[in-house]
């Protein structure tokens, strides 16, 4: 269904600012609310430092760009054969970094999607600032950060979810992703264990350091509902329903099982979210078994964020071959812990979550395709996105790599962008999350088709019914 | 029964419990009142961009006049304030007009103690001027944390001012200032050069600074290294033109998204043309509403405003100091404007953006823009129209005023809306944290602590500073950290979501178990509040629950609530009368007679249930 597209000033306007206020009935620029809803999941992957997509995947021997390629890259560069070898990536003649096997057999088992020469098209003076770039990003807007509200809050607004979901998002990390920026859906927490009330002292804090509880005993915890409950003041409201959410999050046990924490949470499958030794990702990948393990809880969960860093390979980026190979070890970092992911919702004994969880892997830009005199790349413009999910269709390669000849090379130095990073997650969100507008998610995006990165989530494909209190 | 099943069985009965009482009250509960995140009636994002209609202000009752009035002009009213606000006047009515006028000439106020807990945290990048800022820190490329110590440093100082200073008004405009010229402290450009931004708003000379002149104040902003780094000022030239300085000046510093007129193609002469005109305050007309072709404008106006050294080849521009403003004529748009149906002449230099910020504070709408921000910041989430339109006239009227802001200022604490109101605004995290350490007369110097490796400067340990500053920071306020030029929403809506409600629970918990050192065991806390209760109940005979609730509810709250009130002498009591005496000065196990069971860790617990309250969130 597409919509009148949306200029960002329009939007800027307050047109949509009284949507957001909660359905005053503007007609310009309001949003259909008549899109039939989904109860997938949505993972956005934050790969912060601007990725260098061209060394996750890198022509192959018989690629007609192999040539350049090498031309460009010695101290970066990809082997095609021996030690340190690219994986073929299907009959394709790219290869995957080879620190990324697990990525490879997902792949093949058609649950990855691959789209090359992705970025941001807009703003058209292509920004070079990290910063900058990821506002820009998850502002998503096609430049500028100002209104201070995010892509994927102007998407919960629009996307037409049930009247009471529990937890609709959250955001792993410190701070609240940009994209969920202005959004009052959305718990942000650096671990699953953060979002609880633990800090005042332990013997006064919470019945539940007990056991067994003495006769009686309330601790703080038990006594705040009561005394929100009796308060006469507007905040009243707000403070019992984030009681009640504090409350669920206790009730969940964040922490890793073990045969000494047997309360823990255990991954299903096997699935082994600690980083290899030597690879990077620790939090990353613990972040990650609390998405797990959130949307297992059946809270409602419908968008998470999470980032990974490390990106941003100036120096010393390193090759296969090295005895330190930096980009390897994240390469590995985060390709484990993905399929760690993958691995825990699609073997789960209650059936096979991943089919309505997808993640997509965005970054603010790519890397300069010759490389520098430190052994690293510096700031470039297109990138590769990555689709992994039980509902995406997987074993492709999407999007047209733009070439690296060097009149191919965006302003003569770097991977062009061919697809708009909003065509990927707007498909995303309207095949999979069942939203279909577009337009209002993201303002001044006009042209939308999708690529078939996902295949259509269909009221029947409700597998598992959500359910609430 | 286990916990969640409790909780869940808890949960049914409040909502039943919750549904009388707003029948009771006459509100709407929606369906349920339900506990999800997201549910009917609640917005799902931050409605700043929406302007609601003003309803009458909702008195609720609520603590003393005084109480509430200094409330939201302060970081928090203590009892010192309190004794000291009473002896200025016979009746609260002549002590507040006291009490304001005090306050709107801070350098009138004595700060001595403050200013020597500020001596006292050794800051070293503080006082530097840009050029020092830039040679010192910003040209530092290999370590990290002396680069960013400026900004580090301004928020510790932030932190101390707020919580100890004397000029309490000063720094909730300050505050205000920040959030409305909102930049990422962080920036890596603009970090080391933080300390000159946050200076703007602290002068206190005439004409300056937040209770100073607008149009100053919005120039000097716009010169300034960390804004020009935000919005990217310093590399906007004539043949390389960025606009997201322009956009925002226009659209967040000055006219405000609502007086946009949306995209009126240049080729329409008469677009924009045939839209209103008013009398701007230099008595010329001026178009009221601002469209695209406006913002290029702006954009080739300031072309060429930038920071010496700051572009290739990072050598001085017009024989600026490193770090300071210049204004490269070489890179200056040179040919006609228009703004705002005005007209900017050809080869104007630096004039052509000076007449852009004269003209946009001489703007009516920019009256209106500006009194409303400040009336949400200090009456409630949504300011009578009345109201908005008084204060825009005293902006407007004291257009050209060294003492605009001060006027402006000084309008909403006398008006009637103002003394009338309580209850409607929350209290954002810093704040509550802030009123948190006034009300508890904490003793806490926050010092930066970059953990870096280097003992030439900090340690590598994770500090009482760095502990408290990340429990801000997951409350979503830590100073400086708002990512987007429009700075921290000033809505119930934004704070009150669970995420943000939830974290700041756990923040304020988290407080008062705070010690001065965490990595020293022993250490004591940061606020003795069993020495305080002990002093202020110093006949052990009276430290009953019921005292002991009601002294921390008088101290914290300025009044005694029922629900907090209740709920905190219940706690305090346990298995025991509220008129039993307690021993406070114990720490033992006793789960037999709970009101003896750790009675030194219960008074602290106490104290976070009612700082838990939602009477102190509220204000």
């Amino acid at each position: 269904m597409t919509l009148p597209a949306l200029h960002r000033r329009d939007f800027l306007k307050g047109c949509c600012a009284a949507t957001l206020a909660g359905g005053a009935a503007r007609s310009y620029g309001a949003f259909d609310s008549a899109t039939s809803t989904t109860q997938d999941t949505l993972v956005v992957v934050f790969l912060r430092g601007a990725m260098d997509g061209l060394s996750l995947v890198s022509p192959g021997q018989s690629h007609p760009d192999r040539a350049n390629y090498e031309a460009n890259r010695d101290a970066t560069r990809i082997p095609y054969s021996g030690n340190g070898a690219g994986l073929p990536i299907g009959n394709t003649n790219w290869q995957l970094h080879p620190r990324a096997g697990v990525l490879n057999t997902l792949y093949a088992q058609g649950h990855l999607g691959i789209v090359l020469g992705a970025g941001q098209l807009q703003p058209q003076t292509v920004v070079r600032s990290h910063f900058e770039a990821q506002a820009n990003l998850e502002s998503g807007i096609g430049g500028g950060a100002g209104s201070g509200i995010g892509w994927l809050t102007r998407h919960l607004v629009s996307a037409s979810l049930p009247a009471n979901v529990a937890v609709p998002a959250v955001s792993m990390g410190s701070i609240t992703a940009q994209s969920l920026l202005g959004s009052t859906e959305a718990i942000t927490m650096a671990s699953g264990q953060d979002f609880r009330l633990d800090q005042s002292n332990w013997p006064w804090n919470s019945s539940d350091h007990y056991d067994p509880v003495p006769a009686g005993f309330k601790g703080l915890v038990e006594a705040l509902p009561a005394m929100w409950q009796n308060s006469p003041l507007p905040l009243a409201a707000a403070g019992l329903s984030t009681l009640d959410a504090l409350a669920l999050f206790r009730s969940i046990d964040f922490s890793l099982y073990t045969a000494g924490n047997t309360g823990g949470y255990q991954p299903s499958g096997g699935a082994n979210y600690a980083p290899s030794a030597g690879t990077i990702g620790s939090t990353f990948g613990a972040q990650l078994r609390n998405i797990a393990q959130l949307i297992k809880r059946d809270v409602g969960l419908r968008i998470a964020t999470v980032d990974l860093g490390g990106w941003d390979t100036h120096n010393g980026q390193g090759k296969p071959t090295d005895g330190y190979d930096y980009f390897g070890n994240q390469v590995q970092g985060l390709s484990e812990a993905l399929n760690a992911f993958y691995t825990d919702l699609a073997t789960d004994v209650n059936g096979n979550y991943m089919q309505r969880v997808s993640v997509v892997t965005v970054s603010e830009f790519g890397r300069r395709v010759l490389e520098n005199s430190s052994g690293g790349t510096d700031h470039g413009f297109g990138t590769v996105m990555l689709a992994l999910g039980g509902s995406v269709n997987g074993g492709q390669i999407f999007g047209t790599f733009p070439g690296l000849a060097n009149e191919q090379l965006f302003e003569g130095a770097d991977v062009n962008v061919t697809t708009d990073y909003r065509r990927v997650l707007a498909e995303a969100i309207s095949a999979r999350l069942g939203n279909g507008n577009i337009g209002y998610v993201f303002p001044g995006y006009t042209g939308y088709s999708p690529m078939g990165l996902f295949q259509s989530s269909t009221l029947a494909d409700t597998v598992f019914k959500g359910g609430f209190e | 029964m286990s916990p969640t099943t409790a909780a869940r069985a808890a949960a049914r009965s409040r909502r039943r419990a919750l549904s009388t009482l707003f029948a009771a009250a006459g509100l709407d509960a929606g369906t349920t009142a339900a506990t999800s995140m997201h549910r009917p009636g609640k917005p799902a994002a931050d409605t700043r961009l929406a302007h609601p209609d003003s309803s009458a202000a909702l008195v609720l009752s609520g603590p003393p006049p005084a109480n509430a009035w200094l409330g939201r002009a302060t970081f928090g009213c203590t009892a010192n304030d309190l004794a000291a606000f009473n002896a200025l006047g016979a009746n609260d009515a002549a002590r507040w007009t006291a009490w304001v006028t005090q306050q709107l000439s801070p350098a009138t106020i004595a700060d001595g103690a403050c200013d020597a807990r500020v001596a006292s945290a050794n800051f070293q990048a503080l006082n530097l001027s840009p050029n020092q800022l830039w040679t010192t820190h910003h040209s530092d490329t290999s370590n990290y944390a002396h680069r960013m110590l400026p900004v580090a440093e301004v928020e510790c100082m932030t932190i101390i001012r707020q919580t100890y200073s004397q000029r309490q008004l000063f720094e909730v405009m300050v505050d205000f200032w920040h959030d409305h010229f909102s930049v990422f402290g962080w920036d890596y450009d603009g970090g080391p050069l933080f300390p000159a931004f946050d200076a703007l708003f602290r002068d206190t000379s005439a004409g300056k600074g937040v209770f100073g002149n607008f149009k100053s104040l919005l120039m000097e902003v716009g010169k300034s290294a960390s804004m020009m780094y935000m919005l990217d000022l310093y590399s906007s030239t004539a043949s390389g033109p960025n606009e997201n300085y322009a956009r925002e000046l226009c659209e967040l510093h000055a006219l405000g998204a609502i007086n946009y007129a949306g995209v009126v193609e240049p080729d329409q002469l008469t677009g924009q043309y045939s839209l209103p005109t008013g009398t701007a305050a230099d008595g010329g007309a001026i178009r009221l509403q601002y469209v695209d072709n406006d913002i290029y404008q702006v954009t080739s106006a300031l072309s060429g405003w930038t920071i010496s050294g700051s572009t290739w080849p990072y050598t001085a521009i017009d024989n600026q100091p490193l770090g300071a403003y210049a204004f490269d004529n070489n890179a200056h748009y040179k040919y006609q404007l228009f703004f705002l149906n005005r007209y900017i002449p050809a080869n104007n230099g630096q004039t052509a953006g000076v007449d852009v910020f004269n003209w946009l504070a001489a703007h009516p709408g920019v009256a209106t823009f500006i009194a409303t921000k400040m009336c949400r910041r200090l009456v409630g989430d949504n300011p009578t129209p009345t109201l908005v339109s008084n204060v825009a006239s005293v902006f407007l009227q004291n257009y050209a005023a060294p003492n605009q802001l001060q006027l402006t200022t000084q309008a909403i604490l006398t008006s009637p809306e103002f003394l009338a109101t309580w209850g409607q605004k929350m209290k954002r995290p810093g704040v509550a944290l802030v009123g948190a350490l006034r009300a508890l007369g904490a003793d806490f110097t926050p010092v930066p602590d970059l953990d870096n490796p280097n003992p030439l400067y900090r340690t590598n340990t994770w500090t009482t500073s760095d502990a408290v500053m990340y429990a801000l920071q997951s409350a979503g306020h830590r100073p400086f950290y708002w990512p987007a030029p429009n700075g921290y929403p000033d809505v119930q809506t934004a704070w009150a979501s669970t995420g943000t409600l939830g974290m700041t629970l756990r923040m304020l918990g988290q407080i008062v178990e705070t010690t001065q050192d965490r990595n020293v065991g022993g250490s004591p806390y940061l606020a003795d509040v069993q020495g305080q209760t002990l002093a202020a109940i110093p006949v052990a005979g009276d430290r009953t629950a019921a005292n002991v609730a009601g002294l921390w509810c008088d101290r914290i709250l300025g009044y005694r609530p029922a629900n907090v009130y209740n709920a905190a002498t219940d706690f305090m009591r346990q298995n025991a009368l509220a008129t039993d005496v307690l021993d406070l000065t114990t720490d033992a196990w006793d789960v037999n007679h709970l009101s003896k069971h750790y009675t030194k860790s219960r008074l602290r617990s106490m104290i976070a249930l009612i700082l838990c309250s939602p009477e102190f969130l509220t204000r």
